[in-house]
């Protein structure tokens, strides 16, 4: 059982792409999986075809238990589900401000959810915020993806600090390549000085118009075109980051 | 994840599979998917050793699903070959099936109970934003080998989504569609066609004995049993499936034999005396195959007793015992499908059905006094001669009073039914400690006498024999010492069986 966040303090990195097909690919191979969906902007939970009930908010979400259950859907495809996003949850962060141990509570809901799934997924908004703090106790490893330019190599220091500071395992952290094009000089040499890192995986997600086809046709590219590239790359970055998973 | 309810129904047969998707296809937006064929081959062993578990294993699509067989789900999921006729618990592909069913299964087979062939068209329901609500999917399963066809449509639905499912099933029940079938109707229907049911066979002596019957009714009933369950067993060691069947089979003779010496003059004298001398040869026919499989079972047993040095000669030892067993595997098959054995069987089938009129010296005694007078006999004398055991006896003494546990053992299964069941078992499971230790004790003689002719038969010269001798060597050392332990706690074991409380259990229940 693990929970695994898809994080990154930069936006448009291709988190959502990356949980949405990873979750996919974990729950083909028959885990019991859950996407948390914990972005207010819900993309996630628009590639699944999914409505959060009307009566679904943060308040909801922070209380857990039943509330939670009950707003848990199923997706399309065997095995998968899917806590969809609210938009209230744009201002979670002082709701959850407002609580006692306001850091923990995140994994204090996961908790019962861990018994049930095999794999529990979580998109995150970009940023640090109390939200992602949250999610850095609950989760069990952090990935990372990283678009290979200077300024994310900067973006992943500064979440390396972070999680220090805040005296998180450095270790949980999992960093794959995003989006790489190949004929940018730039990327090319941004992989070859990272490569070596710890928690650096040796695999990369190219960019893709199939992915961001995905807007369009509403299912992981994984499900959509098995046989495209895009879905090769997802599913070995899944295998990589399974072996990591057996070995901490 | 909730456990989803299932719903699965089964078609008239007034009903159109086709028109019925148009009707749905009108009443709902939907997506149907292309047909797809799937196969499903479900496994058991012979002795139902998963559904017994609470499992069920079936195969299909090069995978195996190990499912649960009272909620439905899925425990398991590893991906295989194509299935085959028999696979034992090292054919399983390693990982997490494997680890699960290996303690279940031991050393019996699995083996293919029934395929069904299922052709199968999904339907998805979706809503407006074209996400999918409920699957129905329809199926027509037909039962390999057999006329049995299955026609079922099953609504699988989708977490969240109620309302989209109670307006399916409307539609299914205003279309008459009512029938619900049981979890795991497939596999259920599947087996009854072909013959099969759950729990059809078990290599347990249970048996229920009105205590009204006379002895010779009884006994009658006793042995019909014990030969259906020979019967049962005959195909598997032909096929030599695994080593179960033949295991279970002399077990069945040799209840026979106890029951034809102990109830002695319960049948006439002449059949009694014929059947004896029959079932004595089909002990002897089966006995070296047996005494094989006993031998290459311990490979990992032997494997751990000795040093990586000796292990190749080890190795050597058992590729030796291989061959052999296969020779006399084929001589065991030549004999069951001789005349003579034939005749034993159908001869005592025959009579058992017969209703002989012949009379016998105690075949109108009640059942229960003889099964009492039989039992106090075995009783008093396992008494006597375990008590006259000490460190300084013969091991002959030990070998002997296993054979009276024997015994004593079958007369009590024979008969537990006449008895109140928790004091019966309470006194088995007493004679079964003492047995186990004497048998420990016996199989250990035996297998250094065995190892010992080995080693006489070996002729020296070769570096190979020369291991093979060494490695013969160690074992029966190493042998030799565990037997000197089974032996120290044969006192303790054996005033345990005598103690005061289980005497007073025997005296109540069988003076
Ligand atoms: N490998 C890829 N190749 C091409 N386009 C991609 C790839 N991965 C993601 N995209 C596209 O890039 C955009 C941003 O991706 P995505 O939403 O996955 O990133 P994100 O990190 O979750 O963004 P945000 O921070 O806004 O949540 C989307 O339009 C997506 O379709
Ligand atoms: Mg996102």
């Amino acid at each position: 059982m693990s929970v695994i966040a898809v994080y990154n303090i930069k936006g448009g990195v291709g988190k959502t792409a990356t949980s949405v097909n990873l979750s996919y690919l974990s729950a083909c191979q028959g885990n019991r999986t859950l996407l948390c969906d914990m972005d207010s902007q819900g993309s996630a939970t628009y590639y699944f075809r999914i409505r959060p009930a009307k009566k679904f908010n943060t308040r909801k979400l922070l209380k857990g238990g039943k509330h939670i259950d009950r707003n848990i859907r199923g997706t399309d495809y065997p095995g998968l589900d899917l806590l969809p996003a609210d938009f209230s949850y744009r201002n979670i962060d002082i709701a959850l401000d407002d609580l006692k141990k306001s850091r923990q509570r995140i994994s204090k809901i996961l908790k019962p959810l861990r018994e049930e799934y095999d794999h529990i997924f979580l998109d995150c908004p970009p940023n640090v915020t109390l939200l992602s703090e949250n999610i850095f106790h609950a989760a069990d490893r952090i990935l990372v993806p990283l678009i290979p330019t200077t300024l994310s190599h900067l973006a992943l220091g500064q979440l390396l600090d972070f999680l220090k500071e805040i005296g998180q395992d450095r270790g949980k952290v999992l960093v794959f390549f995003s989006m790489v094009e190949k004929r940018k000089k730039m990327h090319g040499e941004m992989m070859r000085l990272l490569r070596d890192e710890p928690g650096v995986l040796p695999c990369g997600i190219p960019f893709l118009a199939d992915v961001e086809k995905m807007g369009i046709y509403r299912q992981p590219v994984a499900a959509m075109l098995p046989n495209s590239a895009a879905a090769e790359s997802y599913r070995v970055l899944w295998d990589a980051i399974c072996g990591k998973l057996e070995r901490p | 994840m909730q456990e989803l309810q299932q719903d699965t129904r089964r078609l008239p047969e007034s009903v159109e599979m086709g028109s019925l998707m148009d009707a749905l296809a009108d009443s709902f937006t939907v997506e149907i998917e292309g047909k797809r064929s799937s196969v499903a081959a479900w496994y058991d062993t012979f002795d139902w050793r998963l559904y017994n578990h609470g499992y069920l294993l079936r195969h299909g699509d090069r995978h195996w699903h190990l499912l649960d067989r009272g909620s439905g789900e899925t425990l398991v999921t590893s991906r295989a070959g194509t299935g085959r006729k028999r696979v034992f618990a090292r054919d399983l592909p390693a990982g997490r099936l494997r680890a699960l069913l290996e303690p279940v299964l031991d050393v019996r087979a699995l083996l293919l109970l029934v395929t069904l062939q299922s052709e199968e068209t999904r339907i998805r329901v979706l809503n407006r934003d074209r996400k999918t609500t409920v699957f129905v999917e329809f199926s027509r399963q037909q039962v390999r080998g057999t006329d049995t066809v299955l026609r079922l449509v099953r609504l699988v639905p989708v977490r969240g989504y109620d309302k989209p499912l109670r307006a399916v099933r409307a539609f299914f029940d205003e279309h008459g569609i009512t029938g619900q079938v049981p979890l795991f109707y497939d596999f259920e229907q599947g087996l009854r066609a072909v013959g099969r049911a759950p729990g059809d066979y078990s290599s347990r002596f249970a048996i229920r004995l009105d205590p009204d019957l006379t002895a010779r009714q009884a006994a009658i009933t006793i042995y019909r049993h014990l030969l259906d369950t020979m019967l049962a067993n005959e195909e598997g060691i032909l096929r030599d499936l695994d080593t179960e069947f033949l295991h279970d089979f002399r077990v069945a003779i040799r209840r026979t034999r106890a029951g034809l010496a102990q109830m002695k003059k319960v049948l006439p004298a002449d059949i009694t005396a014929t059947m004896k001398e029959e079932f004595a040869y089909l002990g002897r026919i089966t006995g070296p195959v047996r005494d094989l499989d006993v031998y290459l079972l311990k490979e990992r047993d032997y494997r751990a007793r000795l040093p990586e040095l000796l292990q190749e000669g080890l190795g050597t030892f058992f590729t030796d015992l291989a061959e052999q067993r296969r020779v006399e595997q084929k001589k065991l098959v030549r004999a069951l499908r001789s005349p003579r054995y034939r005749q034993i069987v159908t001869t005592w089938d025959e009579y058992l059905r017969s209703d002989d009129p012949t009379p016998s010296a105690q075949g109108d005694v009640p059942v229960i006094d003889l099964a009492r007078r039989i039992i106090r006999r075995r009783f008093k004398r396992i008494m006597k001669d375990g008590r006259a055991i000490d460190d300084s006896s013969p091991d002959e003494h030990l070998h002997r009073l296993r054979i009276q546990g024997k015994k004593l053992r079958y007369s009590l299964e024979f008969f537990r039914s006449l008895f109140p069941e928790d004091e019966v078992g309470s006194v088995i499971r007493q004679l079964k400690r003492l047995q186990n230790n004497l048998g420990d004790f016996n199989d250990l003689s035996v297998q250094q006498e065995m190892l010992a002719r080995y080693l006489r038969g070996l002729r020296p010269g070769s570096r190979r024999n020369m291991e093979l001798a060494a490695a013969i060597g160690g074992l029966l050392t190493n042998l030799f010492h565990e037997q000197q332990r089974v032996r120290k706690r044969f006192a303790r074991t054996f005033s345990r069986f005598g103690s005061r409380k289980n005497v007073a259990l025997f005296r109540k229940l069988f003076y």
